[in-house]
């Protein structure tokens, strides 16, 4: 091994390693990751400061070896330390003892709340441990613990590492460790006892001290003194005086009638259990002299009351129950299933939607046909009735998933026009334009979903609580045939639909309410154009005679919604269809052809002067027509179709689709030039004689182009033309204006065919399964969730949870942007909402136990609220004044109380937790149970093996806790001379 | 051809009537120039393979009529865009003065906030500018968007513009990403302790 070190001279000399062993090259495989990890030589930090194993960072490296074919891992655990200038150091203590043992006397660390075993209980800052790889491995017998072990030995002296080495010995849940350090002249040996019965005389103080003076086996009398720090922890888990509040809500409350605390619309919130589960007290006495403190099996001066130090941790719930997590969860699940809605309710209602939608007139005529759904009274109530009539028959004697009183509330909240007495007229406006302009509101945006104000939003919420409290799946297929049966009814009936913001889709929220935002559209041009029908029915007795429809006419009170007859609509179809069919079923008036031929060219605007003019909106400005001097009007125009998302997918496939040819460029400005045509119609019938250089002043201003022009008599006169682009013969806008005729928006073909897009809609919406619909939904649960914690949280004030609540909504904006988020992802926003649940109830239960509400004076209230606010977000936390503190009292109270009723319990019970020796050494009822845990660590400096030797650290560490002992002592000794 | 392009982007071209937007999606797509070119109706739709930093990216320009009465149609075509190209005319001050509104239009319809935005002033072969190339600069700055001075006419500046367009797209990350490659955020980096009795995590004492 020393192959290295021989002199250049000796170059002859071959060093034979074919030969070695296995053990052999497992200590230099050990000795090369030493090397690899530069853990060669002393390298003396600063000493530790005090709670830096807590605020500081753990970090570990870790390699694998082998020995033979068992494989062990190799890590090296080390305290992050700012560099400091090591080498300087080195040199001016050349024989300084290591780090590692300096730390076994540093008492800064004690008791770290969270820690590597190997940490707590020799406060080493560095280490490596050398373990069996597989979980399930473990070196048992005694002969391969002390191979082991020799083999650290020996990699430790060859290579001059003074980091301490550990290796894992029996089975991994023991934690059993054994080590060494070296230093120049020094060696500490890391041993450890673990047994599962504790003898007697180990449990106090004066039995530990024997043992650690007996293992020293210190020379010197008087030995030198021990120093001594002791924590017992104390377990609290009745909570006596406080039951925790919140029951699983009442599934029947809503059978009765009640609504009570669950009102639709709203999510619950909070744990069903105690998301705190116990309360661990740490009395600590720092630093004791020995002979200061008597402790032995009869006898103990560790009163809790009197420690200097307090510490309290809690331990929460594991997965604490938490009702709104539950709910989401239960929400998504819907999504992965596949049944449709028929199969789930049986034979559905649904048939009659089955038929070809595209037929329009078949449509139209349902309304006069007898109905299939028979709808007397305009109420909601008797929608349900009749539906659930239906159902029933469908599905025999079976009881409706949902019954009639749950559903009728829900149907209520959702509509709740309905429930006025008047009929239903659809002036429902006041809650259809929220003016909420505020953050949390605009948070749809970022989740796709919908306003917290709409109908999409409510209905999601409802189906959530379908879900799990009445009848689940079924339930939720149940309210969904309903929300259809009504959305149809709505549409024939010319009813808006409440809780939608008006005008055309809102691209930016989920394709489910761009649908309904779309059949509103519909109802309410169908609306329109009925109620048009029946004000003006003279208008419509002349549909072509456009001279005398005009004189006939009010003035423009009809604003710009595209009423015209049922008849004329069902002759024309889409706005995509061909121009010839366009023509046709304009073209029954002789009279009214030659106005529009005419109407491009130059030649006739007199004649065009003649007509009446019609569809005026205001009038341009200043503006007068080129020819006449008559002021140019803005023509009432139609509105532009609405579309929504998947349409407009579609709409711009089929334009993309005619590729990027001239030909392709073409097709694609014709398809588009629907409205381009119709707007022109619309100017040319509300200003009668009026040439395309009017149309583009008011259409596209930029391409009439003025100038100054000085004419013969040399006044200057502002000229006008049309742009370049313009001009050029047979460009598409001259090609409309050339076949527009003086028609105004009312008469024209509809380009919005909304008896087409509401069947659409319908048909959509009818197809949807559970599944589907949960998906579309699920933003909007999401988004509700998110807002239900954030208004829960600023009851509370947690800035942790706020951090949380703001990853959350970026998190789930970019996921829930993409049509098809991956449930995984999903699922994981669901688990950070529950996280920020658990966390929530968790300060509301400490905030209730340490009772911060009920403390009178302002500055202990404060202490209080920041003292249960560090003990969520710190894994302990220090009570200020220990037992005479604010909290401290309160903690105290709590035990006392605790035991008092402990007291009354059976007392079997009583001495089996307590076990023989506590029971003798309490008195009948004191106020703290015995510890749960005892911890003692044993220090002094001594020098070993023989009286002259080096004085040296020596520690030992025990715990003794319920079932389980443990003794883990580091014994340092001068090498020199033995 | 196709199966080398490392992404398909999304672009719009949009800005007031007259500005230029077709010519200059015709230079850069057909390197040709064309004075007499048609207005537009309702949108134009291009598309063009180009080599940026080594990566080709496919791109599908969409150019818009820019008449007001056009307007409450192209609003939707903004839907997934990654990139929007504003055009103003250097020689047209009125359609620099406009830029304001269609920057609240871009805001009000983009679905995403992460959009790369490119302001081009045109025409500047043309001898009557209106527009200093500082303002232009300024008004980039203020709103965060790339800027260059173009002219479709002698083609200054109009690759330039694109490859500098799809460029910052490819840089900004999740922009262009499809679902797929996403691999979103991760928000806890907590490791899991390794469990049971084995003591390669931390724990404490009880």
């Amino acid at each position: 091994m020393a192959a290295d070190s021989e002199p250049e001279s000796e170059v002859f000399e071959i060093t034979d390693f074919t030969t070695a062993s296995e053990w052999e090259r497992f200590i230099s495989k050990v000795e090369e990751v030493l090397n690899d990890w530069k853990l060669i030589g002393n390298s003396v930090g600063r000493p530790l400061e005090k709670g830096i194993f807590t605020s500081g960072t753990w970090e570990e490296k870790t390699d694998e070896i082998s020995f033979a074919d068992f494989k062990f891992s190799v890590t090296h655990h080390y305290l992050v330390q700012e560099s400091t200038d090591k080498e300087g150091k080195d040199e001016v203590l050349e024989d300084a003892i290591p780090q590692s043992m300096q730390d076994l006397l540093c008492m800064n660390n004690d008791f770290p709340p969270r820690a590597h075993c190997l940490v707590r209980w020799y406060g080493l800052r560095e280490f490596v441990v050398i373990a069996p790889a597989a979980h399930c491995d473990a070196v048992l017998s005694e002969s391969k613990c002390n191979l082991l072990l020799s083999s650290v030995s020996i990699a430790l002296g060859n290579t001059g590492c003074q980091v301490p080495l550990f290796v894992q010995i029996h089975h991994k849940w023991r934690r059993m460790y054994v080590g060494e350090c070296q230093g120049p002249g020094v060696r500490t040996d890391f041993e450890m006892v673990h047994l599962r019965k504790v003898p007697n005389q180990y449990t106090h103080l004066s039995g530990l001290l024997d043992i650690f003076k007996s293992k020293i086996g210190c020379p010197l009398t008087p030995l030198p003194p021990v120093s001594i720090a002791i924590r017992f922890t104390y377990v609290l888990q009745d909570w006596q005086q406080y039951f925790w509040p919140q029951q699983p809500p009442d599934i029947d409350a809503l059978v009765g009638g009640e609504v009570g605390g669950l009102e639709f619309g709203k999510l619950p919130f909070g744990a069903c259990e105690d998301p705190i589960s116990e309360l661990h007290l740490a009395t600590t006495w720092p630093h004791l002299a020995e002979g200061i403190i008597v402790d032995n099996d009869v006898y103990s001066d560790l009163d809790p009351i009197q420690a200097p130090h307090w510490s309290v941790r809690v331990r929460k719930a594991d997965n604490p129950q938490c009702l709104l997590g539950d709910f989401i969860t239960e929400f998504l699940k819907i999504c992965r299933r596949k049944e449709s809605t028929d199969e789930i309710l049986g034979r559905s209602t649904f048939e009659e939607e089955s038929r070809d939608i595209a037929d329009i007139t078949h449509a139209l005529s349902k309304l006069t046909e007898p109905a299939p759904v028979p709808i007397h009274k305009l109420s909601v109530s008797n929608m349900v009735h009749t539906a659930k009539k239906k159902i029933r028959k469908h599905r025999g004697a079976e009881e409706s998933p949902l019954n009639n009183d749950v559903l009728n509330t829900i149907l209520l909240f959702l509509f709740p026009d309905a429930a006025s007495e008047k009929p239903l007229d659809g002036t429902t406006a006041d809650n259809s334009n929220p003016p909420s302009e505020s953050e949390d509101y605009n948070l749809y945006n970022q989740f796709k979903s919908a306003p917290s104000d709409s109908l999409t939003y409510k209905l999601a919420l409802c189906l959530c609580m379908i879900n799990f409290y009445h009848g689940g799946l079924k339930g939720v297929a149940h309210l969904w045939q309903e929300f259809v049966l009504e959305m149809r009814f709505r549409w024939e009936n010319n009813f808006l639909i409440p809780g939608l913001a008006s005008g055309s889709p809102d691209l930016r929220c989920c394709l489910l309410h761009q649908k309904l935002q779309m059949l509103n559209c519909c109802i309410e041009r169908k609306k329109a154009r009925d109620e048009g029908k029946m004000t003006s029915s003279s208008d419509n007795t002349y549909p072509g005679d456009t001279g005398k429809a005009g004189v006939q006419l009010g003035p423009d009170h009809l604003k710009d919604t595209d009423k015209e007859k049922g008849e004329v609509g069902k002759s024309w179809d889409s706005w995509s269809d061909s121009e010839e069919e366009f023509f046709e079923c304009l073209s029954d008036t002789e009279e009214f052809k030659g106005n529009g031929q005419e109407s491009g060219k130059k030649g006739g605007p007199k004649e065009m002067a003649n007509l009446k003019p019609e569809g005026r909106l205001y009038q341009h400005g200043k503006l007068t027509l080129l020819h006449n001097g008559e002021p140019l009007y803005i023509p009432v125009t139609q509105e532009p179709a609405p579309m929504t998302e998947d349409l407009l997918e579609e709409q711009s496939e089929v334009l993309a689709k005619l590729g990027t040819s001239a030909e392709g460029a073409h097709l694609r400005a014709r398809m588009q030039s629907a409205c381009l045509l119709s707007d022109m119609e619309s100017f040319k019938a509300a200003n009668p004689g009026c040439f395309l250089e009017d149309f583009v002043r008011w259409y596209s201003p930029r391409d009439y182009i003025e100038e100054e022009v000085t004419d013969e008599k040399g006044n200057v006169v502002l000229k006008g033309e049309l742009s370049a682009r313009m001009k050029i013969p047979s460009n598409m806008w001259v090609e409309a204006w050339e076949t527009a005729k003086p028609v105004p928006a009312r008469r024209q073909r509809r380009l919005f065919d909304d008896t087409r897009e509401a069947e659409k809609v319908l048909h959509y919406l009818a197809v949807q399964k559970p599944a589907d619909l949960a998906r579309h939904l699920l933003p909007c649960v999401i988004h509700a969730a998110v807002l239900k914690v954030k208004e829960e949280e600023s009851l509370e004030s947690i800035s942790s949870v706020k951090k949380i609540i703001k990853q959350i909504i970026s998190h789930s904006s970019k996921v829930l942007h993409f049509p098809n988020p991956e449930d995984k992802k999903l699922e994981e926003i669901i688990h950070q909402i529950t996280n920020v649940e658990a966390i929530i109830a968790r300060a509301r239960s400490l905030k209730a136990k340490f009772g911060t509400e009920k403390c009178e004076q302002e500055e202990e209230k404060d202490d209080l609220e920041r003292f249960v606010s560090c003990l969520l977000e710190q894994p302990e936390v220090l009570v200020t004044g220990a037992g005479r503190g604010h909290a401290g009292r309160i903690i105290h109270k709590l035990f006392v109380n605790a035991q008092r009723s402990a007291a009354m319990a059976p007392p079997e019970e009583e001495l089996k937790r307590t076990g023989s020796l506590e029971e003798r050494r309490q008195n009948s009822v004191s106020d703290f149970p015995p510890p749960a845990g005892r911890e003692l660590i044993l220090r002094a400096s001594v020098p070993r093996p023989a009286p002259y030797s080096r004085a040296l650290p020596q520690r030992m560490y025990s715990v003794l806790t319920k079932e389980d002992f443990r003794l883990a002592g580091a014994f340092s000794s001068d090498t020199s001379f033995f | 051809m196709d199966e080398d392009v490392l992404t398909t982007l999304k672009i719009l071209i949009i800005g007031e009537s007259g500005v230029g937007k077709s010519s200059l999606l015709l230079r850069f797509t057909d390197d040709t120039f064309d004075p007499e070119l048609a207005a537009t109706i309702g949108v134009d739709f291009k598309v063009k393979t180009i080599s940026v930093d080594g990566n080709k990216a496919k791109l599908a320009i969409w150019d818009t009529a820019g008449q007001e009465r056009f307007r409450t149609l192209t609003p939707s075509y903004y839907r997934g865009a990654q990139g929007v190209i504003l055009v103003y005319d250097v020689t047209r001050r009125d359609t620099f003065v406009k830029l304001d509104n269609w920057l609240n239009e871009l805001e009000t319809y983009c679905t995403r906030n992460d959009i790369v935005n490119m302001l081009v002033g045109n025409k500047i072969d043309k001898e009557n500018r209106e527009v200093d190339r500082n303002e232009g600069l300024k008004f980039a700055r203020k709103h965060s968007m790339l800027f260059i001075e173009a002219s479709a006419k002698t083609c200054d500046g109009v690759q330039c513009a694109f490859e500098e367009l799809v460029e910052k797209i490819i840089q900004t990350p999740g922009l262009w990403e499809s679902e797929n490659q996403n691999k979103g955020m991760k928000l806890s980096h907590r490791e899991e302790s390794h469990g049971g009795g084995a003591c390669g995590g931390y724990c404490s004492v009880l």
